[in-house]
């Protein structure tokens, strides 16, 4: 029997593939190590911290493959396997390599109804690819995400986990475009509350570059 | 009729008119941590009388099931001084339609942080997680730099204020998935976990995070407390609905005129919100349905909110429920086959995937309307469809495969006439001509 395990008929194919981040490039720095461990210090025990020791390793390897979890398994010091169903069970944490910048076009409940379809097609045609896929420049991946929130501003996306934009038109996309070539990402854009217009005239925050106020949806072409 | 008075002079307090409210300097200047400081410095509070203040105030949970937060509060065991205790504070909001958090937190992170602080003095809690979905990244960023300075106060920490109360509040980071908003299922996320819902019982106030009593609230419902705490529960008790009082955020989208983020008493003619304050449908089209509480709240046609007020009571009767308030308002134009088909996506793909009657069953759900919505569809596929509802409602650990089945159940009930429209003719095959036949 042990020795069926040892030999097996078929061949099982390799737990972990090849490693694509070079061992060189392998570690946390000492500043990035110091900080999971006050996440670290922040609960009962170190598997609390891992959400946020992830996100760090994303941010700074781009994505997860195998060897960058198990690295984050390590310094965490809980098993490979509860580091590898944390990372594998959130849409966020990238498992494959994707574009520079990761366009999350909302399509969901109210953006649907207000032309989400039609800014993800638009997106999709002007970069050439379908939804989930890379330019083959390596810039954009283009992806249709579940709702993100903002359903007031609809239709919007998300760059890359990070900065929201509101109101989409075709307009606005191809200036996003044409900021994301020259790696110029977006402020963060604080959206006026409808009250605070009548009210307070404006944004309530004086400390944002760019507000925008929530507005009527277009109507949509194509709602699939 | 309306439950929520003279709402048209109605004074904002849970994002009340004030610039800059979200800078801790400003929220002070108008009584930013006033209720905290009352309640640790003077001898007129004790844990009990917090939580009989809320009580009195007849708050609800603001995070869809609407439970009375008092009493919440009060399932709490006993302090043990040798068992830790835990809030959890629930910002992930995905629920599709529903926005008003991430406005919330932005523009009034303080009064989340001191709701967090008065719900663990009244529950003798020392630490506070406050789970916030990752794709809030930016938001995130700002309310840790906000929480920095209450620590730097001395608002948040050891000896909070002088008094022998300590308090910790940790910011979660969420990595986008809809199910971390089932109270179970945020526990085992911010345990390190895949984010499988647990089996109740035992409740988190038996056994929460870590196996310690926990709570779990709305980011909404903490934000209530130091209003409650400053104007006293009669004061809160009288604003809206009776049976279900206090100050409510609206989110409106869909075709109007004017979304957004709308802070209004409960109890408010839906009539009202869309009419008025949302300066009524896009184009000047008619009103066709309405889903009065994220995604999962059943869809309301036009012809049944007459005289439907936004509290728990009012929509129950109508056949929907309160939900998280964000609200989606259709127009006479809207496709409810291919409306409901990218529902039933988003239930299939946010299936964490535990239980097989909601992995399966959404999954079964998005096939069988893309079908119809295809116009490949047989009449009895609709029956099979309720018939796969029945068999996922209640059959699970959590309620995400009720909160799929019911908007598939009553779309279909409510609007059967386009769905039948859709399907081919029964009994005939396809590309079979019925003149020559």
């Amino acid at each position: 029997m042990a020795d069926f395990i040892k030999n097996p008929v078929v061949g099982l194919p390799d737990r972990k593939p090849e490693p694509v981040i070079p061992a060189d490039q392998l570690h946390f720095s000492e500043a990035e190590k110091t900080q999971i461990q006050t996440w670290i210090s922040q609960y009962p025990s170190a598997d609390g911290a891992v959400m946020r020791a992830l996100w760090l390793a994303q941010e700074k390897f781009g994505f997860l493959p195998p060897e960058v979890i198990q690295l984050v398994a390590d310094e965490l010091g809980i098993p490979y396997t509860n580091a590898y169903g944390v990372a594998t069970f959130y849409t966020q944490y990238f498992k494959e390599k994707k574009g520079t910048y990761v366009l999350d076009v909302c399509t969901c409940f109210s953006c649907q109804l207000c032309g989400g379809f039609d800014m993800l097609h638009y997106l999709e045609e002007k970069l050439g690819v379908h939804k989930g896929e890379t330019t083959d420049d390596g810039v954009f991946t283009v992806q249709e995400a579940e709702c993100l929130g903002a359903c007031g501003s609809a239709p919007m996306l998300q760059i890359t986990n990070g900065a929201y934009v509101h109101n989409l038109t075709k307009e606005k996309i191809d200036a996003l475009v044409d900021a994301l070539r020259e790696d110029k990402m977006p402020a963060f854009t604080s959206v006026t509350l409808p009250q605070d217009e009548d009210e307070m005239g404006g944004n309530r925050r004086t400390d944002v570059e760019s507000t925008e106020t929530y507005q009527a949806g277009p109507v949509s072409e194509t709602t699939r | 009729m309306s439950k929520a008075g003279d709402w048209r002079n109605y004074k904002r307090v849970l994002l009340p008119p004030v610039k800059d409210l979200h800078k801790l300097d400003v929220y002070e200047a108008n009584d930013g941590y006033s209720a905290l400081r009352e309640i640790l410095t003077t001898d007129k509070w004790n844990p009990t009388s917090v939580t009989d203040e809320v009580k009195k105030s007849g708050l609800k949970g603001r995070g869809g099931a609407g439970f009375p937060t008092g009493l919440k509060w009060s399932f709490m065991p006993p302090v043990d001084p040798d068992v830790p205790r835990y809030l959890c504070c629930n910002g992930d909001e995905s629920e599709p339609g529903t926005f008003k958090d991430r406005q919330l937190l932005e523009y009034n992170p303080h009064s989340v942080f001191e709701g967090m602080l008065i719900a663990s003095y009244a529950m003798s809690i020392k630490t506070g997680f406050l789970y916030i979905r990752g794709e809030f990244a930016d938001w995130i960023t700002h309310m840790e730099a906000e929480l920095e300075k209450a620590y730097e106060k001395g608002y948040v920490g050891k000896n909070i204020m002088g008094s022998d109360f300590s308090c910790d509040i940790v910011i979660h980071k969420g990595a986008g998935a809809y199910i971390c908003g089932e109270e179970s299922s945020l526990m085992n996320s911010l345990e390190g976990k895949r984010a499988y819902p647990r089996i109740k019982p035992p409740f988190p106030a038996q056994k929460g995070v870590w196996g310690y009593p926990t709570t779990i609230n709305n980011v909404e419902t903490p934000a209530c407390a130091p209003l409650i705490i400053r104007n006293g529960g009669d004061w809160y008790a009288g604003i809206g609905a009776e049976a279900h009082p206090g100050p409510v955020l609206y989110g409106i989208s869909g075709h109007v005129n004017r979304p957004g983020v709308y802070e209004y008493p409960t109890g408010m003619l839906i009539t009202d919100l869309v009419n008025e304050v949302a300066g009524g449908m896009r184009g000047g089209k008619k009103l066709k349905a309405i889903v009065p509480g994220g995604s999962s709240t059943p869809v309301l046609r036009a012809d049944m909110i007459d005289g439907v007020t936004m509290d728990a009571d009012s929509l129950r009767e109508a056949g929907s429920m309160m939900g998280t308030s964000g609200m989606l308002i259709m127009d006479e134009d809207t496709d409810m086959v291919s409306f409901l088909r990218r529902i039933t996506h988003f239930y299939h793909h946010e299936s964490c995937g535990q239980c097989t009657p909601c992995r399966e069953g959404t999954g079964w759900l998005e096939n069988i309307l893309t079908r119809i919505d295809e116009g490949e569809g047989n009449l009895r596929d609709l029956d099979l469809l309720m018939d796969l509802c029945s068999q996922m409602e209640g059959r699970t650990v959590c309620a995400l495969a009720d909160a799929a089945a019911w908007p598939v159940r009553y779309t279909i009930d409510r609007f059967r006439d386009e769905f039948e429209a859709k399907c081919k003719p029964s009994l005939v095959a396809s590309g079979v001509d019925l003149a020559t036949a």
